[in-house]
């Protein structure tokens, strides 16, 4: 299988997961719409890497897991607040700055 | 049909399957369990990508420690609510429109680009290796990384303290 | 010693102007400008001695704005014959109306005093740095100054509404005529590169101005002085600036200010001389206002309007004289009504000042209860109607004599039948407050008896009719060389139009044998056109209303509906832009996330584009 696959099975993920946070109503299901979304990416880094030889890549995709690790930790505390704060979990209830 | 090319395809339709099922089910619990097979079926790819050391992470930090976080999250909100979560979609045309476009000119810039068609030796095990690169190369941001961790970590304690 | 006729005036006025309790004391500050006019008027006597003496003009000029070829502009005086004299006419008057106010002004409280002397000393040094004016650039400098002294001079009284009112009308009336004095003076300088009068009096002389395009320099310069010298249509603001206290309207609007516009004509007549039709136009309007300003005074019942009018009058003869071409025939009658016409005025001004009124059909009898102002003021009227043996006969019968001898018949007439109604409204004055018993008795109801004037006010006038006496008396014993041989029937036909309104007169007002009222009734629609001041302020206001107004009520239509409203549509356009635009921020995080979604999907669709 040559890198032109890996990176058309990462688009198709990362569309999936474009559209699952666009229309989840749930913050948290917004949350793992965007889990789906870095996974592609760390799909793409690490074919990148292999198909180029060379292990930058690798060793973003290790940062990108990390960081995401922090992104979901801090985001499932938001979701938490939200609740606390205005009852509810769905994101199109937040519309505080509505125009 | 090598080995490699069926569990490549093997591999695809289970991460593509579940991922759809993440975006699609109306339970929020079963999205969350859908997530780690997707999770996992990554974790696949990256043994097929001979990055193993990457799929170990990828099992242990995602399908592991968030998944389990975002279990914790929900059976915490559902608690404090006292009801299920409602698990709804909305604007389900416009956001399959945006994303079948989006995927559709992705791959077809994907057909026209000239992209390496074989994998490369990468010259030693890419463990070793990941670990040679965040010890000298990256080492400061891998440092920076580890500060990172610390104020989410004291953030998301802060933000869901309990409330006085 | 010229310097010293231009430097006195100006160094009273920046002494009683900058020092402000000199000027608050009042009585002191008139003290030192008396004291200054004084001797202004001795520097201005010798100036006149020195030039005749010597026969030739002295100058001397101070390079003030530097060109490369020398100087642009200079400034210095510039004494010959015209000038020497003229000095000498308005010193004394000037000097005689200052002590004159002393009297006149005794009620006011001092720091007014102080400020009217203030006024008077700029003047003074205004209108003779305007004499003495070597080039048009000083003369026009001098020219805006005495313009703005008669401004605040007649607006003295600047809490009557009339009198400030009166100030700006004067102030913008000539100032109209101002803008055309400034136009050509400047075209002037275009056409022949200098201002001064000397060079350009050689250019002329040497036929090396050219003669394309001067017409409407010479009308401009015209203009100018129609505007200050109040010809018609101009003259209306000369009536109206009888607001001010009577001694600045003897000073300013009689004696000298009003004759600058003269004067200048004098000076350039030698440029005049090469435009005959403008001239011609000098000549008629002239006379147009000679006749119609006669006719105006003898509707006015007011002393001090029929004074103004009959100076308008007067200074149409002289107009008309230059226009004929013998300017120096309406300098002499410059220089003689001068004094005379500041005689009358100071007279009235005893008058008013006795009775406290200006309507003489409130006075009356008058003759017995102030004999010196009687004698001097018939002095002055039989001076200004033209009998022989006084100072107006002399030049008016000049001007009559050039007028005919420049073969201008229509106006001659006019001159003429002003010449009657100048007698004629002059002794109805006469009559009217001095003899006849007074019409309304409550004309005397201030409170004590009118009586003459004092010492301060008394003087002036005595000098004054002297001077006018000696005038008429020494140039018919010693004729001076006339520019033109006066036919023979002309002085007994001037004398008699003369006597002849003097009869009318009498035998209306004081024996009254022809009934005041049936005479005014056969003049007809005269009276009744003549008691509107010919409409020529109406005449103004509907130019002002039809034109001014309408376009001014076009611009404000164009700006309300057309500049307003398409800046309202804007601002509307964009309101409601902004109410729609409003609604696509929801304030909900996913329409955003869908929107940056379809913004990446256009960038990659370029991107695309691009491989």
């Amino acid at each position: 299988m040559g890198l032109s696959a890996y990176l058309a099975l990462a688009a198709v993920i990362f569309s999936i997961g474009l559209f699952g946070v666009m229309t989840r109503r749930n913050a948290v299901g917004i949350l793992l719409g965007i889990e789906l979304m870095l996974n592609a990416v760390n799909i793409n880094l690490v074919a990148f890497s292999r198909f180029h030889g060379d292990v930058t890549g690798m060793v973003l995709t290790v940062f990108a897991i990390c960081i995401t690790v922090a992104e979901v930790a801090l985001g499932l505390a938001i979701v938490i607040l939200l609740f606390r704060t205005r009852r509810t979990a769905m994101a199109d209830h937040v519309d505080w700055l509505k125009g | 049909m090598t080995l490699e090319v069926v569990g490549f395809w093997v591999l695809a339709v289970l991460l593509v399957g579940s991922a759809l099922a993440v975006v699609l089910t109306k339970n929020l619990f079963h999205s969350v369990l859908w997530l780690a097979l997707a999770l996992t079926g990554t974790a696949g790819i990256f043994l097929m990508l001979e990055a193993e050391f990457l799929a170990g992470v990828q099992i242990l930090l995602y399908a592991g420690g968030v998944v389990t976080v975002v279990v914790f999250a929900i059976v915490v909100t559902e608690r404090l609510v006292g009801t299920r979560l409602a698990h709804t979609s909305r604007r389900v045309l416009a956001g399959g429109a945006v994303a079948a476009v989006f995927l559709g000119v992705m791959l077809d810039i994907l057909a026209r680009a000239p992209l390496a068609p074989v994998m490369v030796p990468m010259g030693a095990d890419p463990t070793k290796l990941i670990g040679m690169a965040l010890m000298t190369r990256f080492l400061l941001p891998f440092e920076l990384l580890a500060v990172l961790l610390l104020v989410s970590l004291l953030a998301a304690s802060y933000l869901a303290r309990p409330e006085e | 010693m010229m310097l010293t006729v231009l430097l006195t005036p100006i160094t009273v006025f920046l002494l009683l102007a900058l020092v402000a309790p000199l000027r608050r004391s009042g009585r002191p500050a008139a003290f030192i400008s008396i004291l200054g006019a004084l001797g202004t008027f001795g520097a201005a006597v010798q100036t006149w001695v020195l030039v005749d003496r010597l026969d030739a003009p002295i100058q001397r000029v101070w390079t003030w704005l530097p060109d490369s070829q020398g100087a642009l502009a200079t400034v210095g005086y510039l004494a010959d014959e015209q000038s020497a004299i003229m000095i000498l006419l308005v010193t004394l008057v000037s000097l005689l109306v200052q002590i004159y106010s002393l009297g006149y002004l005794s009620d006011e409280p001092a720091p007014a005093i102080g400020r009217y002397y203030v006024y008077q000393s700029l003047f003074a040094f205004s209108m003779l740095g305007l004499v003495l004016a070597p080039n048009l650039v000083q003369l026009f400098i001098c020219w805006e100054l005495v313009g703005l002294c008669s401004y605040l001079l007649i607006g003295f009284w600047y809490k009557k509404p009339s009198a400030s009112r009166a100030a700006v009308k004067a102030f913008w009336t000539t100032k109209a005529g101002d803008v055309g004095l400034l136009i050509g003076i400047v075209l002037l300088w275009r056409h022949t590169g200098t201002f001064d009068f000397g060079e350009l009096q050689q250019m002329a002389g040497a036929g090396l101005v050219g003669v394309d395009g001067l017409a409407l320099i010479t009308f401009c310069i015209y203009l100018g002085a129609a505007g200050k010298s109040a010809q018609f249509p101009l003259h209306i603001w000369l009536p109206d600036a009888m607001e001010g206290p009577t001694p600045v309207s003897a000073l300013i609007h009689a004696a000298t200010m009003v004759t600058a516009g003269v004067y200048l004509l004098v000076r350039m007549a030698f440029l005049f001389a090469l435009t005959p039709d403008v001239l011609l136009l000098v000549a008629w309007v002239g006379a147009g206002t000679a006749l119609m300003a006669a006719i105006l005074a003898c509707a006015q019942n007011d002393i001090k309007r029929v004074l103004a009018y009959s100076t308008v009058s007067q200074l149409g003869y002289m107009m008309t004289a230059i226009g004929a071409g013998f300017a120096s025939a309406g300098f002499f009658h410059l220089l003689t009504h001068g004094v005379f016409k500041a005689l009358l005025f100071l007279g009235a001004g005893a008058v008013i000042h006795a009775v406290g009124t200006n309507d003489i059909t409130h006075m009356g009898g008058l003759a017995r209860r102030m004999p010196q102002t009687m004698i001097v003021f018939l002095v002055g009227t039989l001076s200004l109607a033209g009998v022989p043996l006084f100072a107006g006969f002399l030049s008016k019968e000049e001007i009559l004599a050039g007028v005919w001898a420049g073969g201008l018949t229509g106006p001659f007439v006019m001159l003429l039948m002003g010449a009657f109604l100048t007698a004629f409204y002059m002794f109805r004055v006469v009559f009217l407050t001095f003899f006849v018993k007074p019409a309304h008795a409550s004309g005397h109801g201030h409170g004590h008896a009118p009586h003459d004037a004092p010492m301060t006010m008394g003087l002036p006038l005595w000098v004054l009719a002297a001077a006018s006496m000696t005038i008429g008396i020494y140039f018919m014993l010693h004729h001076p060389a006339e520019a033109v041989e006066a036919p023979g029937w002309l002085a007994p036909v001037a004398t008699g139009v003369a006597l002849g309104g003097i009869a009318l007169a009498w035998a209306t007002f004081q024996r009254q044998i022809i009934n005041a009222e049936s005479l005014a009734r056969a003049t007809g629609p005269l009276r009744t056109v003549a008691a509107h001041g010919f409409w020529v302020d109406e005449a103004f206001v509907a130019v002002y209303r039809g034109i001014l107004m309408t376009l001014a009520a076009l611009v404000g239509w164009v700006d309300r509906y057309i500049v307003d409203g398409v800046l309202n549509v804007i601002s509307a356009w964009t309101v409601s832009g902004g109410d729609g635009l409003r609604r696509i921020q929801t304030g909900k995080v996913q329409d955003y996330v869908l929107a940056v979604g379809a913004g990446v999907v256009a960038i990659l669709w370029w991107l695309r584009g691009t491989m």
